[in-house]
């Protein structure tokens, strides 16, 4: 390993930025090398036009439009490419520029169809607009038409008479999403655009749709349904996982008879921010047709007149968890978060050690890494924009990317350099392994060197099936490499030595050069473990909201009073960026609020989002009102969303146990994982997300459980009993089965326990499917 | 006799019509005016302009054809708007006015068109198409205003003639393994880099190896080097490769494998090296069964056991032998020596042998008493392959028992050499010296800027203008040289330099080793004497350098044993060549090459890389990226990869600087 400690050590040593200053159009351009000269012409606002360009993306040079001219330099210059050498004197348009422009515009239009009338993306084409704007009125030129069928893909559909080969959503599902499902069919005039994997109808693919600049690729759901300029946009955050992914509702009367409002289709601010499949067609949770009901209203205040506990979901707002937070301290409520317990006390020991409040990487480190090491999670499942980001990372960088896992994940592959397994249940023995060789050589207090000395090592990589070389083979891949980043996932927080696992991880962010991204495991857990006071024991009587309980309040329509769903809300939540962001109603709602019910039981703010400005400034927020609150990015891409958390200094307690004894968990495991563009009772219920509600195993599990393919199960976790086919699944090994919770309505919320159990599995009908 | 009628190409200007026998003017360039041997060109048309050889040329559907290729080869590119409909566009014009229905403001279109083209696109393909049409509507306009004007066919618009197209780039003519090297770089922009490999493995299976250890010829004729600095053609191969490796894939091999044949035929293989496993893998790619023959117990032959562990990690050059053995009509047989006798029966039991052992003989310094026998005089294969076995597969013992603590001379000036002395320093040389005879320039050209400067790094002590006179022992123990000191002469009359002694400037050194690098020769006992294989004036295999079949049927020789000691990339070149010869020569005993490997060897010929040109449409001063190294003191000792190979985004910054230099050219017969 050992170069690397350099860099542990001394630091990163990156390249020096050299500054350039460039002409453009007259003006005087200060910048840095190795930016293009498109970059630095939208720093200083001008214009040079594109049909290919995407911020986001490495550049694809595909359409030429944003040639200039180079003074003393012959020909014309590709500014999407090239970086700008210092003191180069540019013009971005020129007579002669925009004939080439404009000629290129005539290829374009070249048998274009002429069905804007129906076309979904009339309106915000940019075909149409540059069309217009390089004043193409008629054909001069034609090539032979070609006959070219629509493809349904399923979430997306696409039509290559439409397509202009920008090979943008190539790049998305490339560089971005990862599914690597789009590819461009060379073949000159006859090129086309192909979905590889058209057996999979990746969510993901919407994403690709999202950045079309023509109608090519469109949300087949959406098609025919709308012309854009009707739909009105409501800015807002996804709010199915912890990324919080900035993205628009677009409502419109649903129809001539029904003027209620409906959403018709998600959008984002696809030149600089991405959404996942769940984000983009998981959009229709909402609590529908519900009216203020005075009598149920009633039976709810007396409820929590009569309740001790109030259990929740971590899908839940900061100001309604703050709302949560003044009636406990009012009223003595127990406060229990399944999703967020473990979390919070993960974060509060890895907090003991580093002496922080929060975690130090965020979703921009992650993209920017050239070592990621992933560590119990399914992270493709468990969180895809992070996902995302370790595709960035992978494809900008060549970052090396070291899966730790006890299953082997066949979806990322195309990311993953090193697949490390350990076994299920030995997540602190591997952390320990992993703590002991990334501070090898690294000076450390003497109380911390002697734990590590402490550690039993053949023990250890013994009972957690990690051998030495695999660690080997691990730091030999850091080499001379710099920007680390280790990302923990939801396997850890409820591990029944999570603290102590907390701690040894504490170590490395303390003492290593690697980022931590503590992953919050649901929507808002981050900002509930931040605001609430959370209890591990519920009392007698429970209020639910959006959970288990007595007497419950669901937006799923689930329990006795309804509730907004999310998006029929406003308010703020905490992200894994250790961002504070705002989502807005996009949907009316016609009933009670956790709000209105608070303001009965002693509290008293008019709105829920009067809280926004209240939210704990000890705990890193800001004292702000929701109204002044940004939710944009700037032309350049700069992300001005909320505001960050600051982080607090806590106090240190450094203290480490001894590692225990591994434990042992042979036979039949069950995992708790949802399928991908999978997370919650909400996404549950959705139209447009597949699920996957199987027990799904490897074709080992199946004869060591001895059952088969289509077999109906039985089986209790946590209490819970679930009754499922099982699917045998190919790419899978091992006696490991994956077991979703989402569909099980408020249930879904019980996962205060280790994600992994021992299975005892009843037999109910052989093979139903057949 | 040349039958130049007319050419445009590279920038002369010749028109031969309506000439007298003495007033026609040559080309400056070997156009191949004869196709093959038998057979004449009509017409020559490419990217720099366009030759016509014969009076009767329909230069009407001469343009139309080179569009109609260009929509052919599009498939390599295709890639940006001008390119894509344009080119589309043209061929659609000309074939309209070839076909007679075409009008003056067709050709205004075509012209407008080829504008857009020539300015815009992504490519030079796109960029130089339509230079030669656009040359042959100006000097051969009488045919174009004929067809327009009276509304008829081209001269030979339904006649069957042949257009034998080819696309190429300057580096790619100048790869001895004709890698297709755009399209590799442009898998790396596109973050394809399953891509990048199969466009390398398309002509070159050792990927990780060229993207290591090449000496990269490519690079001397990357155009960008007219505007800054060659591309970094070399390392970008790297990429491919590790990702294979990285991601575990299956083998990406350039097409599906055919299925075996099992009819019979079968070619043996001599030697498990690059021009071994390079036909190996050609064939087997076919279904045709090979079965390797390999003296020694590992594979790879002088890669493996040549090229040390801290410039070629073995377990990255297994990959690449293992893609090769891993193919289900590829046999090897290890620790099986091939001599005369034995190669008798394989040659009458096989349809077609390919000898592939290299040059393994290290040839002497030609001093006064030099005597294999003396201790210390070691020769630097022998002293290699102790070093490699050991440090790669742990077979002997570590050379450091004989080295740690000594004086090391080496004579030699090659990368050979280089290995020897870096080696020697690695195994714990108290001092290492290298004698060369010529100057630190002319080193550098001979191997690599890096290898020099690492190995002075890593403190060899270089002595130019240098040579052994005589070898010293005592009991038959080296003890000491002496050694010649030369100064260069320049020759008055403009030729090479001559090294003249200098009186007294002859010096001696103590030294416990004398290991001569100075050139290796192919150990040729293993062919039969009576087969007379004729040899060239180097001792080595004789073969036309174009189908690599020996004077004897079904006899080939490809890679050091055909060349003399050369690069890697030489003898895959020379080896998937003769691969494909053999391809055919097994089913009908004929010695041919394809229409395309013919154009490849006219293109060479005529040299596709032209380094005066000017470069327009890119700016000039993007610095080529330097991969990181590892430091002196961190790799003088052990054997770790010296050369880190690029991150992610300079590997990308690097790939951006290419120009996708295709070019397209086309015989007409």
């Amino acid at each position: 390993m050992y170069e690397m400690l350099l860099y542990f050590n001394g630091g990163a040593m990156m390249s020096k930025i050299k500054n350039i200053t460039v002409t453009i159009d007259g003006k005087t351009c200060h910048s840095e090398f190795g930016k293009t000269i498109l970059q630095i012409a939208r720093e200083n606002d001008i214009y040079i036009p594109t049909m290919c360009y995407l911020t986001k993306v490495m550049s694809i040079a595909s359409c030429r439009m944003c040639v200039v001219d180079v003074e003393g330099v012959d020909g014309m210059i590709l500014s999407c490419q090239e970086p700008a050498t210092d003191g180069i004197v540019i013009s971005t348009n020129t007579p002669e520029i925009y004939k080439q422009r404009q000629s290129i515009m005539k290829l374009y239009d070249v048998n274009h169809p002429l069905e804007c009338g129906v076309c979904d993306k009339s309106g915000e084409c940019d075909l149409q607009n540059k069309t217009l704007e390089f004043d193409v009125a008629q054909q001069n030129f034609t090539a032979k038409d070609q006959n070219r069928k629509v493809q349904n893909w399923g979430h997306v559909s696409y039509d290559p008479a439409l397509c202009i080969m920008c090979e943008k959503c190539v790049r998305v599902s490339t560089e971005i999403t990862g599914d690597e499902a789009l590819q461009v069919k060379f073949g000159g005039y006859n090129s086309t655009i192909l979905n590889v994997k058209q057996d999979k109808n990746y969510a993901s693919l919407g994403e690709a749709a999202a950045v079309c600049p023509v109608g090519a690729l469109v949300d087949t759901s959406f098609k025919y349904t709308s012309n854009a300029w009707e739909l009105t946009k409501i800015p807002a955050t996804c709010s199915h996982c912890s990324s919080g992914c900035e993205l628009n509702y677009e409502v419109k009367q649903d129809s001539i008879l029904n003027s209620e409002e409906k959403i018709y289709r998600v959008t984002n601010t696809y030149e600089f921010s991405s959404l996942c499949g769940a984000g983009r067609f998981g959009y229709d949770f909402e609590n529908k047709d519900v009216t203020k009901d005075t009598d149920e209203f009633k039976k709810a205040v007396e409820a929590f007149k009569v309740a001790d506990t109030i259990r929740f979901s971590a899908v839940i707002t900061n100001e309604e968890a703050l709302i949560l937070q003044r009636l406990k301290e009012k009223l003595n409520y127990k406060l229990i978060c399944d999703e967020a317990k473990g979390y919070q006390d993960f974060l509060k020991a890895f907090g003991e050690v580093t002496g922080k409040n929060l975690y130090s990487a965020n979703l921009k480190t992650i993209s920017d890494s050239r070592a990621i090491i992933v560590l119990g999670s399914k992270i493709n499942n468990d969180n895809p924009m992070v996902k995302y980001h370790i595709t960035m990372a992978s494809k900008h960088n060549q970052s090396r990317v070291a899966y730790m896992h006890t299953i082997e994940d066949t979806e990322i592959q195309n990311i993953v350099t090193q697949f490390i397994k350990y076994e299920v249940g030995s997540e602190e023995g591997v952390v320990a392994l992993l703590a002991d060789r990334l501070l090898k050589d690294i000076e450390l207090p003497v109380k911390k060197r002697e734990f590590l000395d402490s550690l039993d090592i053949g023990y250890l990589s013994a009972e957690s099936n990690i051998g030495e070389e695999e660690l080997d083979a691990l730091a030999k891949s850091l080499i001379k490499k710099r920007g680390f980043s280790l990302i923990v996932g939801e396997d850890l927080y409820s591990h029944p030595r999570a603290k102590n696992i907390a701690k040894i991880l504490g170590l490395i962010e303390t003492y290593t050069d690697f980022n931590i991204l503590l992953t919050p495991p649901s929507t808002n857990a981050l900002g509930v473990s931040l605001i609430c006071d959370l209890d591990k024991e519920a009392g007698n009587y429970t209020i639910g909201y959006n959970s288990t309980g007595d007497y419950i309040l669901s937006a799923t329509g689930d329990g006795n009073l309804d509730m907004p769903s999310f998006n029929q809300q406003e308010g703020t939540i905490t992200t894994i960026d250790k961002r504070v962001v705002v989502t807005n109603v996009a949907l009316p709602y016609g009933g009670y609020t956790l709000n209105d019910l608070a303001n009965i039981c002693w509290l008293n703010h008019e709105y829920t989002i009067d809280y926004t400005k209240e939210l704990p400034t000890s705990k890193g927020f800001s004292a702000v009102e929701f109204d002044l609150l940004p939710n944009e990015f700037s032309i350049t891409g700069k992300e001005n969303r909320g505001y960050l958390l600051t982080s607090i200094k806590v106090v240190k307690d450094t203290s480490l146990d001894e590692v225990e004894d591994l434990p042992d968990y042979d036979g039949l495991v069950v995992y708790r994982c949802n399928s991908v563009e999978q997370f919650s009772q909400f996404t549950s219920k959705t139209t447009q997300l597949k699920e996957d509600n199987n027990l799904v195993g490897s074709p080992v599990f199946a004869t060591v459980a001895k059952i088969k393919d289509g077999d109906r199960v039985k089986f209790i976790v946590n209490d819970i009993e679930y009754n499922r086919v099982f699917k045998i699944d190919t790419s899978m090994k091992g006696t490991i089965a994956i077991n979703p919770t989402n569909d099980m309505g408020l249930s879904s919320t019980l996962v205060s326990s280790y994600r992994y159990s021992k299975l005892k599995l009843e037999i109910q009908n052989k093979n139903v499917s057949s | 006799m040349s039958n130049l009628i007319f050419s445009t190409w590279r920038g002369e200007f010749i028109d031969n019509r309506n000439k007298s026998a003495e007033e026609l003017s040559k080309s400056d360039f070997k156009l191949p005016e004869n196709y093959t041997a038998d057979v004449d060109s009509k017409a020559f048309i490419g990217w720099d302009g366009v030759a016509i050889f014969n009076e009767d040329v329909d230069a009407v559907r001469l343009a139309t054809e080179y569009a109609a290729q260009y929509q052919v080869y599009s498939e390599a590119c295709g890639r940006c708007a001008p390119g894509r409909w344009g080119g589309r566009i043209l061929y659609d014009l000309l074939d309209k006015i070839a076909r007679g229905e075409g009008s003056y403001q067709d050709l205004d279109h075509l012209k407008e068109v080829s504008e857009t083209m020539m300015l815009t696109s992504k490519c030079e393909i796109g960029k130089t198409v339509p230079k030669p049409i656009l040359d042959l509507i100006e000097h051969y306009s009488d045919q174009f205003s004929k067809v327009i004007d009276e509304q008829v066919k081209s001269n030979h618009y339904d006649d069957d003639i042949k257009y034998i197209a080819k696309v190429t780039a300057p580096c790619t003519d100048m790869c001895p393994a004709h890698v297709d090297i755009p399209a590799y770089i442009e898998g790396v922009r596109d973050m394809q880099l399953a891509d990048s490999l199969v466009a390398t493995r398309e002509t070159m299976p050792l990927a990780h190896t060229c993207g290591r250890v090449c000496p990269h010829p490519c690079e001397d004729a990357c155009r960008r080097t007219n505007l800054d600095e060659p591309i970094s053609i070399m390392e970008l191969k790297r990429l491919g490769a590790d990702y294979e490796t990285d991601h575990g894939l299956d083998w990406q091999h350039p097409r599906e494998i055919k299925a075996p044949k099992n009819d019979g035929k079968k070619v043996a293989v001599i030697g498990a090296g690059p021009a071994g496993l390079t036909t190996a893998y050609y064939l087997a790619l076919d279904g045709i069964q090979v079965d390797i023959f390999e003296e020694l117990p590992v594979n790879g032959g002088e890669v493996a056991v040549g090229v040390p562990e801290y410039r070629m990690p073995i377990d990255k050059y297994q990959k690449d032998i293992d893609l090769v053995l891993n193919m289900p009509t590829v046999n090897i047989f290890n620790n099986h020596r091939v001599d005369a006798k034995r190669l008798k029966e394989i040659d009458a039991e096989y349809d077609a042998t390919m000898l592939g052992f290299g040059a393994r003989l290290s040839k002497k310094v030609r001093a006064k008493n030099e005597r294999a026998d003396i201790n210390g005089y070691w020769g630097a294969i022998e002293m290699l392959d102790k070093v490699n076995l050991w440090t790669k597969y742990g077979i002997g013992s570590t050379a450091s028992n004989e080295l740690k603590g000594k004086t090391v001379v080496c004579v030699g000036g090659g990368f050979t050499s280089m290995d020897v002395v870096r080696c020697s320093i690695r195994e714990g040389a108290k001092k290492v010296i290298m004698l060369y005879r010529r100057d630190e320039k002319t080193i550098i050209r001979n191997t690599t800027y890096e290898e020099y400067h690492e190995a002075v790094e890593e403190g060899v002590e270089f002595i130019f203008h240098s040579a052994v006179n005589e070898i010293y022992d005592e009991d038959n123990q080296l003890v000491k040289l002496l050694v010649d000191k030369f100064e260069l002469v320049p020759d008055p009359n403009g030729g090479r330099a001559q090294l003249v002694k200098i009186d007294d400037g002859s010096f001696e050194i103590e030294c416990d080793y004398l290991i001569p690098a100075v050139s290796q020769a192919a150990d040729l006992q293993l062919i039969p004497k009576e087969w007379d294989i004729k040899l060239t004036s180097w001792n080595t295999i004789l073969t036309n350098g174009k189908d690599y079949m020996t004077n004897r049927d079904g006899l080939f020789a490809s890679g050091d044993c055909e060349y003399g000691p050369m690069t890697i990339v030489n003898a895959v070149g020379q080896a998937k060549r003769a691969a494909s010869v053999i391809s055919r020569y097994i089913y009908d005993g004929k010695v041919s090459l394809t229409d395309d490997e013919i154009m490849e060897d006219h293109l060479v010929k005529l040299k596709v890389y032209d380094k005066k040109e000017k470069i327009t449409g890119w700016i000039p001063g993007l610095p080529r990226t330097v991969s990181e190294k590892l430091e002196t003191d961190e790799r003088k000792d052990n054997n770790k990869e010296v050369n880190l190979g690029f991150t992610g985004e300079e590997a990308l910054a690097e790939a951006q600087r290419c120009m996708r230099c295709y070019y397209i050219s086309m015989a007409v017969l």
